[in-house]
């Protein structure tokens, strides 16, 4: 797509405010009735396609959320609404404020209203309470977990009752059966729709894989033989376990035999009818920005190889015939939180295709 | 939208991108020339940034120039580096460059088809493209049917290992129905009609195709989308710009042949088709014809049409000369740069609703609209209260640019008194969606490759374009409707105004 709106941020105002949902909409109004009258910006726009709530427990949560707000509302003009459960005050506080985008064409701009309400995190229940009162009516609501995705705890807090789409990270998670069993379990119960970054964060290399099984080269999916994902941190990473589950399950690849040592390297051996195809991921360095450094892809005619060069913002693709190897490089740089839920947003959700992947990993992992 | 029939790759299943062309090779007619410069190879470098190319890919140029392969790579890079709406990356330019090759021949010369199907055949091994074809004959329309041809001699219409191929031509298709058909003929004898890809690049911006999504995505319009509702609707094309380096080409040819018989035309089908019970290529371009076959026959062209040619004059503050000194164009030539006509569509969804086109150049801005004015209410409460009235209710679809839609209404202004003002609803694609479409032609070479036709033109819409302006064409070149004169930088003749106006209308303003 073409590029974004300009980066160019004014932020118009922000002032602490009580946690009093009219008087926070009075007071946003204040804002634009001003901003409109000061000569500051004839003909800014005020958007909200989305209410885009974000729940997280820690301090730094606040840093994660103003930087989603830097980038999300250019592509999805939304009311951003921060609980954070955080810090030791008594009393529930709120802050609001407002930021512009100057368009690429003329001098308008569009900008989208910020709320921060902060309290103790034994106090959710009322955060949760305030932030209800604060969603646009009739904009579909976009709920970001944070922290540990304590699923239970916010639906009883009705706060996912109103979510049309709830995102988290499944990534930042150690004990990732847990996590994929306790997910899943909540998108049946609640049936909400749930979108994993981590998953997200995997677009790029399941298009890439895709593409190189298009059209004739379909029939070299019939003939894989191993798949091998090495990924670059220290404990085995969500992105790569799903990415191995994905191709498993797309593939319809059932486990025969397993050998997972202490959850860090995996090594499988699964079936379509007769053919064996091996399965491996293994750790390959750490600290790289992204989680996966590279997949292989070996039938009997090919090897296919998908690298990330995190550096150079590229990412390489490898496919060894016969004759000479063939490379091909295209744009893809590690997407930080922002990026992906503001990509995420964008695409249709495919919750059917990620929890068959989520179920294969959970397979891969023995559970 | 359709695909060609191929295998369901079951990796595909819930991208972002549910299909992709097949492996294939992109052969450039003209490969050293302004098109392939500024939009093809730009387009492609993008498409190929961005991961939208198969894997198997490679681009093989066709041009007299004696180039090699380095040749060509290097004025692809400066091209890109001149016209990409994305910056060159060394890095993606380096593989992308690999794919890009060069053969050197004439139009009429076998020998070089010769070459080019060895090449070819080195590019299936090396690439896996299977066979797959793209002819993209990115050259003066003259030149098509010698071609396409010269692809049927060396027999590669047909793909040797039971791939596919396809042509696209750029418009113009003819420069008047008999020529169209006999380079439809021509073509024909090579291609099936179903492998011909015409390209109109129009169709591939986003407001164009928004039109469909907003008539039938939305239950709001559709129901007063037809003659009880609908007044006029007028179909618009502004350009500041002259001729560009183009004169030689545009004093043959002219605003009718430019512009109206392919964009406008097309355009207006888009907008009064019916709807389609599914979304393909073929059910599309099905309505889209019949459309055009229901435009009633102009048979006062004098009345019905206006034509006219610019003088010097300014444009955004600048002086400019007129038609006549531009370069390449005769001191007294009679081409029209601009074109208003009136149409009439005889079907029971628009009988008696007026739809008037106009084009021109050296207009005072630049700006393509759809504006459909709807009847007034059929009482008039607020005539007597200071209000505005009658001021109906406008729809405009603004193709360029700013792409959007906009809705007049009358709203209460606030007050004691019962005052009424127009006022509009606005969306615009760069401040709801915060980005800016992808250029046109990095969606046609995709649809192309992929062999999705919805967006290219048939010919049965083709020859039903012409068969509109066949009178026009006839009458204005035995001299029975006159060309009139606009000073540069104004909105065309008063005989342009007078067209809507003695139907007590107006032309809506840009």
């Amino acid at each position: 797509m073409a590029s974004d709106v300009t980066a160019a941020i004014d932020r118009i105002a922000e002032r602490p405010m009580p946690v009093d949902p009219p008087a926070i909409e009075a007071e946003f109004l204040a804002i634009w009735r001003d901003a409109s009258g000061s000569g500051y910006d004839q003909s800014s726009i005020r958007l909200r396609v989305l209410n885009f709530v974000a729940v997280g427990y820690r301090q730094e949560d606040a840093q994660r959320f103003d930087g989603t707000m830097q980038v999300l509302p250019a592509r999805h003009p939304c009311r951003g609404i921060l609980a954070l459960g955080a810090g030791e005050a008594e009393r529930l506080e709120a802050s609001i404020s407002a930021r512009c985008w100057r368009l690429p064409t003329g001098a308008r701009h569009m900008c989208s209203e910020e709320v921060r309400l902060t309290g103790r995190r034994d106090r959710a229940q009322e955060l949760a309470s305030a932030l209800l009162g604060l969603l646009v009516p009739e904009l579909p609501v976009t709920v970001w977990l944070m922290d540990e995705p304590d699923v239970d705890g916010w639906v009883a807090m009705d706060l996912l009752d109103v979510a049309d789409r709830v995102f988290f990270d499944s990534a930042a998670e150690q004990d990732l059966a847990s996590t994929y069993q306790r997910l899943l379990r909540a998108a049946r119960q609640f049936e909400l729709e749930l979108s994993d970054l981590a998953w997200g964060r995997l677009s790029p290399w399941r298009e890439l894989i895709a593409q190189c099984f298009d059209g004739d080269r379909i029939g070299q999916l019939d003939k894989i033989t191993a798949i091998e994902v090495d990924f670059a941190r220290e404990h085995l990473p969500s992105e790569a376990l799903l990415l191995a589950g994905w191709l498993v399950s797309r593939l319809g690849l059932s486990l025969a035999d397993l050998d997972v040592s202490s959850g860090e390297r995996i090594r499988a051996t699964l079936y379509a009818r007769t053919r064996g195809v091996t399965v491996t991921l293994t750790p390959a360095g750490s600290a790289a920005p992204c989680a996966i450094s590279e997949l292989r892809i070996r039938t009997a005619d090919v090897t296919i190889s998908v690298a990330m060069h995190a550096a150079n913002s590229h990412m390489h693709v490898r496919e060894q015939w016969d004759g000479e190897p063939v490379h091909r490089t295209v744009a893809s740089a590690p997407e930080d939180d922002a990026s992906v839920i503001t990509r995420m947003l964008d695409e249709f959700a495919d919750p059917a295709i990620y929890a068959d992947a989520v179920g294969s990993a959970l397979a891969l992992l023995g559970t | 939208m359709t695909i060609s029939a191929t295998p369901v790759n079951p990796l595909r299943a819930g991208l972002r991108i549910p299909r992709t062309p097949e492996p294939c090779a992109l052969v450039v007619f003209g490969a050293t020339g302004d098109l392939t410069a500024r939009k093809l190879m730009p387009a492609l470098y993008n498409l190929a940034r961005e991961r939208l190319l198969p894997a198997g890919f490679s681009v093989v140029g066709f041009a007299r120039r004696p180039w090699t392969d380095a040749d060509f790579r290097a004025a692809m890079r400066e091209a890109i580096e001149k016209f990409s709406r994305e910056p060159l990356q060394s890095d993606i330019w380096d593989t992308f460059a690999r794919s890009l090759h060069y053969v050197s021949g004439t139009f009429g010369d076998i020998d070089g088809y010769e070459r080019l199907g060895e090449r070819l055949l080195a590019e299936d091994s090396a690439h896996g493209s299977a066979g797959n074809r793209v002819f993209y004959l990115a050259t003066p329309p003259g030149a098509y049917a010698e071609i396409a041809h010269h692809l049927g001699e060396a027999n590669l219409s047909r793909s040797p290992s039971g791939g596919w191929t396809r042509l696209v031509v750029e418009k113009p298709f003819g420069s008047d129905l008999e020529s169209a058909r006999k380079l439809d003929q021509s073509l024909g004898l090579v291609f099936r009609e179903r492998q011909i890809f015409r390209i109109d690049h129009y169709l591939g911006k986003e407001t164009v195709q928004n039109i469909m999504v907003f008539r039938f995505g939305n239950g709001i319009f559709e129901p007063i989308w037809n003659r009880r509702y609908v007044d006029n609707v007028q179909v618009s094309v502004a350009e500041t710009v002259g001729l560009e380096g183009r004169g030689g080409y545009y004093d043959q040819s002219g605003a009718l042949r430019d512009m109206v018989q392919n964009h406008l035309l097309q355009v207006l089908a888009l907008v009064a088709m019916e709807p389609v019970a599914t979304l393909t290529g073929e059910g599309v371009r099905d309505e889209k014809a019949k459309v055009l076959r229901a435009v009633k026959p102009i048979e006062d062209v004098d009345r019905l049409t206006v034509r006219a040619q610019y003088t010097a004059g300014a444009i955004n503050g600048l002086r400019v000369p007129g038609y006549r000194d531009e370069p390449d164009v005769g001191d007294r030539s009679l081409t029209e740069t601009y074109v208003a006509l009136k149409l009439g569509i005889e079907n029971w969804r628009w009988a008696d609703v007026p739809f008037y086109l106009r084009v021109g150049k050296r207009l005072p801005k630049r700006a393509t609209e759809v504006a459909i004015t709807f009847r007034s209410a059929p009482l008039q409460l607020f005539r007597e209260m200071r209000a505005d009235n009658p001021t109906p209710n406008l729809l405009v679809l603004r193709i360029q640019p700013d792409e959007g839609i906009s809705l007049r209404f009358g709203a209460k202004v606030p007050g004691t008194r019962m005052d009424v003002r127009p006022v509009n609803m606005d969306f615009r694609y760069g401040t709801s969606f915060g980005i800016e479409p992808p250029e046109a032609y990095e969606r046609l070479l995709l649809d192309a490759m992929i062999g999705d036709s919805t967006l290219f033109t048939r010919w049965d819409s083709v020859e039903a374009a012409w068969e509109v302006l066949t009178p026009v064409l006839g009458a204005w070149a035995a001299g029975a409707s006159p060309l009139h004169y606009y000073e540069a930088g104004t909105w065309g003749p008063d005989e342009a105004r007078s067209l809507v106006e003695r139907d007590g209308r107006e032309w809506h303003r840009m």
